[in-house]
Order: C-alpha cells, then sequence, then structure tokens
C-alpha cells in the first residue's frame, strides 16, 4: 500500500509545488492524477521514487518511509515510466534494453529471461525482441520502457503522461495494456490531462492544482454538473459536454444513446 | 554590466587573462580577484553564477594543495590558485552578463568570426545547461530501473556507461534536429544581418576599454621593468 501524508516540496524557497497532499493507493487500484502543467502531479510521483525528498509529511511503502530508500530499492516495488523512454533506453536490442533491471536487482540469468519473456509478451514485444531499440516508434519505445519496467515485477505501476505524442490507436493500446495489468493486480497510477482516456479507463482520478489535491474520487463524480473543472484546467470528455448539452435541450437521460449512458449517469451523479 | 556592449565584455575576459598572466604575486592576483569579485557583486546574474563563482575557490585551493604537494613554494602555489580563479571567474561573469545572442552578433558584426563558427561556439555554451538537465534526467529514469552509483571504482565507470550512453545517442538526435532545422530556416547562406539586437558602443564602453589599455600598459611597464 501507498500513503502519501500531508506531503509538501518546494523547488524554491516558500513556493509549494506540492503542498500538503494526502491519499493513499492501495493494490489493484487504477488511479489518475489529473491536473494543468505546473499543478504538481508529476511532483507528488517522482517524491514518491524518492527521486524528490518532501519538505513536509512522509510517504509510506507498504509501512516503510520512501525517504530513507534509494530509488533503486523502491523500484522493486514501484514500477516508473517516464514520459520520455529516449531518456533510458541504451542498449542494442529490446530484449538486452528490458533485462537491464532485473540485471540491476540481481535475478539469477534464469529469473531475467523469464521477468523479460513475460514483460515482452504482455506488452507485445516478443516479435521485435531483436530489434534495435532507438528505431521503433514512439508507441513502440514507450512499450519498451513500460517492459522494462514490468520486468523488475513492481506491484504498482507509476506512468507519466505515456500517451503523450501518441496516436489514437497506440493510446488506446496503451490503455488496454494498463487494464490488463491492472486486472491482474497491479495497482496503476497514471499521470494525465487526457480527460477521455481518464474518464474511460480510470476508476478513481486525483486531481491537483496549483500543489493542492482539490479531488479525490471517480471520473463520475468529477465530470458531475456541480463541478467545473475547467477551474483546475481540466475540460470534461467531449462525451460529457454531449450528454450535458442534451440535457440542457430538454432530452431526457435514458433517452440519450447508449454510448452516453455512463456520461448521464455522471450527469446524474449529483 | 547590462549597460556596458558584449564587445567590451568579451575585451574584458580576454584582458583579465592577460592581468592574470602578467601579474606574479599573489597580493597582485588577489587584488585582481577581489576586483572581480566586486564586479560580480554589482552585476545583476543569474543566482547559479555567484554559486559558480564560489565554487571556483574550492578547484583553487585544490588546485594550491596540489602544487605544494608536487614540490612548489607556497607563494608559487597560491598565485596558481588565483591566477586560475581570475581566469575562470571572467568568463563565468562574461556569460552570466550577457545574452547568448548578443555574444554570437558582437563576435559575427564586431570580431567578424565567420557566422558558422560563432554559432557553433554559442550553440555549444547553449547546450551545456542543457546537457546538464539531461544528465539529471537519465540518472533519475535509469534510478527507476535499478541504476544504483556505487560500488568499487570499475564498477561505478562501468555503471555510468548506462548514463553516457543515452546521453550521447540523444545529443547526437538533437544536433541532427538542430541542423535540419537550421538549414530550413536558411541557415548557413551567408547573411550576417537579422539578429535584432544593438551591440554598439556607447560613452561607457569607451572608458572602459580606455581603462583597460592604461591597465594592462601599467602592469606591462611593471612587469618587465623590474
Amino acid at each position: 500500500m501507498l500513503e502519501v501524508q500531508n506531503v509538501s516540496f518546494c523547488y524554491k524557497p516558500g513556493e509549494y509545488a506540492v503542498n500538503n497532499v494526502s491519499f493513499t493507493v492501495s493494490g489493484g487500484e487504477f488511479v489518475a492524477i489529473a491536473g494543468r502543467n505546473g499543478s504538481g502531479k508529476t511532483t507528488v510521483t517522482r517524491l514518491i521514487m524518492a527521486l524528490l525528498k518532501p519538505a513536509g509529511g512522509r510517504i509510506l511503502l507498504d509501512g516503510n518511509d520512501a525517504a530513507s530508500l534509494k530509488t533503486a530499492a523502491i523500484a522493486r516495488q514501484v514500477g516508473y515510466v517516464f514520459q520520455n523512454p529516449d531518456r533510458q533506453i541504451f542498449r542494442d536490442t529490446v530484449t538486452r534494453e528490458i533485462a537491464y533491471g532485473p540485471e540491476q536487482l540481481g535475478f539469477s540469468p534464469a529469473e531475467v529471461e523469464r521477468a523479460v519473456d513475460a514483460a515482452m509478451a504482455v506488452t507485445g514485444l516478443t516479435e521485435l525482441a531483436g530489434a534495435y531499440p532507438r528505431t521503433l516508434s514512439k508507441g513502440q519505445k514507450q512499450r519498451v520502457a513500460i517492459a522494462s519496467a514490468l520486468a523488475m515485477e513492481p506491484r504498482m505501476l507509476i506512468l507519466d503522461e505515456p500517451t503523450s505524442g501518441q496516436d489514437a490507436k497506440e493510446k488506446l493500446r496503451l490503455l488496454e495494456l494498463f487494464t490488463r495489468l491492472n486486472a491482474k493486480g497491479m495497482a496503476i497510477i497514471l499521470v494525465t490531462h487526457d480527460m477521455e482516456l481518464l474518464g474511460r479507463f480510470t476508476r478513481r482520478v486525483i486531481v491537483m492544482a496549483e500543489g493542492g489535491k482539490v479531488f479525490d474520487g471517480p471520473p463520475a463524480r468529477l465530470f458531475a454538473a456541480d463541478l467545473d473543472v475547467k477551474e483546475w484546467g481540466l475540460r470534461e470528455p467531449a462525451a460529457v459536454r454531449v450528454a450535458r448539452k442534451l440535457r440542457e435541450l430538454g432530452v431526457p437521460a435514458a433517452a440519450l444513446p447508449k454510448q452516453l449512458a455512463g456520461c448521464a449517469a455522471a450527469e446524474g451523479a449529483e | 554590466m547590462a549597460k556596458v556592449a558584449p564587445l567590451t565584455k568579451i575585451v574584458f575576459t580576454v584582458i583579465v587573462s592577460l592581468w592574470a598572466m602578467l601579474l606574479e604575486s599573489p597580493q597582485a592576483l588577489a587584488a585582481l580577484v577581489a576586483g572581480e569579485a566586486l564586479l560580480f557583486a554589482a552585476a545583476r546574474v543569474p543566482a547559479a553564477s555567484y554559486k559558480a563563482f564560489g565554487s571556483l575557490g574550492f578547484f583553487a585551493a585544490l588546485l594550491v594543495g596540489m602544487q605544494y604537494a608536487l614540490g612548489a613554494s607556497l607563494e608559487f602555489s597560491i598565485a596558481i590558485g588565483l591566477r586560475m580563479v581570475a581566469m575562470t571567474g571572467s568568463f563565468i561573469l562574461l556569460f552570466a552578463a550577457t545574452r547568448i545572442q548578443d555574444l554570437t552578433a558582437a563576435l559575427v558584426r564586431q570580431l567578424k568570426v565567420p557566422q558558422e563558427y560563432a554559432f557553433m561556439f554559442t550553440a555549444t555554451l547553449r547546450f551545456i545547461p542543457d546537457f546538464f538537465a539531461e544528465i539529471k534526467a537519465v540518472q533519475e529514469a535509469q534510478a527507476c530501473r535499478g541504476y544504483c552509483f556505487g560500488g568499487s571504482l570499475i564498477k561505478r565507470l562501468k555503471n555510468y556507461l548506462t548514463i553516457v550512453q543515452p546521453l550521447v545517442l540523444r545529443a547526437i538526435t538533437r544536433s541532427e534536429t538542430m541542423a535540419m532545422s537550421l538549414e530550413l530556416r536558411g541557415f548557413g547562406r551567408g547573411v550576417t544581418g537579422g539578429y535584432g539586437t544593438s551591440i554598439g558602443l556607447a560613452g561607457a564602453d569607451y572608458l572602459a576599454l580606455a581603462g583597460m589599455a592604461i591597465g594592462t600598459v601599467a602592469i606591462g611597464l611593471v612587469r618587465f621593468s623590474f
């Protein structure tokens, strides 16, 4: 279990990038952290990985204070996938690239092979095992980065804007992968400002604004009519906007097309 | 410093380096470093530049210690350390107090350095802070994959390859992208104008240049007369 308790952090003295934020993430959850650029969402995840040390509060991973652990030790429990996979890719084949993490953790050669094969299978990279990672498409590189994290066999995966710059097909493919991983019991924390994906795939949303947590609940509640998400730099998914407009025009929720039923539920959440 | 033209600052950097080479006594070199420190205090430069100037003290102490340990006299060792601070400090001041595009404009329009070379020089300068940011980002990415900077020297060097390789590969990609982007914007057609910045010398510059000339003559006279 991940517990973020009253955590604060400043990049500059007196200017809080994260201010007194608390939340917990249990095993098997699928959580999105959303917010406009500079809202502190990525900073929170960097604090979880001990890439930054909190100025106040603490982060517990299964009861252990993350600040007292090295990032490499946390990576055994929490996989982290950066927005830009080019910053980590350095080996000559996809297989060897994915093997780096388990090798660093001291897995035996047989364990490395098993972990790499499993990670490639789940991310759909088996056919690209011998390919040079730098020549892959952005989506494929992102999957190599995800497989690299999975090969370390973590129980939680944090993904920082994994779908940015990807085409619609690759976005969907990635989100389906996260859903599959989550169905197998892995907790997923997705940092994103893509409201369409957030509304469709996640079950809980934490919204950050100006360093603080301003919302924590299901997407349906986030898009309820009594909340103005624009205030937090977000925009409802198109389906929610369509459903809202239709309701304004007097169309009853029951009469809405099936595809908008969930959005009508969001509308009716208040 | 903002009121002085980039050319004056370039000349100042060269002159301070010249003075540092001409001056021999630790007292005179200490006075030169003190003068530079005063200029740093007066110039409104980013905080990181003050830090950089301050950290020169550490390297100077290291240099003095090494020289002394290798058999040089204490006076000579201190002079070497101060000389290094004076010369390096003047460059830090130049880069902290001058916009890169002004520096490029001065090199091309006033010092007649070919545009390609001037651009290469300034592009390298721009690249340094990016490079350090990139090192940090790559280190963090690899730390999340179990990278740990520890163990024996050989293990550390071997491990460091995991940082260096992505850095080099990314640097190559970036340079290729930059080259293409420049070509697409007409770079290399021999047109040297268009910097859109005023770099002409004014009264303060002539005064500063005259002061530097007098100083250089005076130091030269003292150095070669006795």
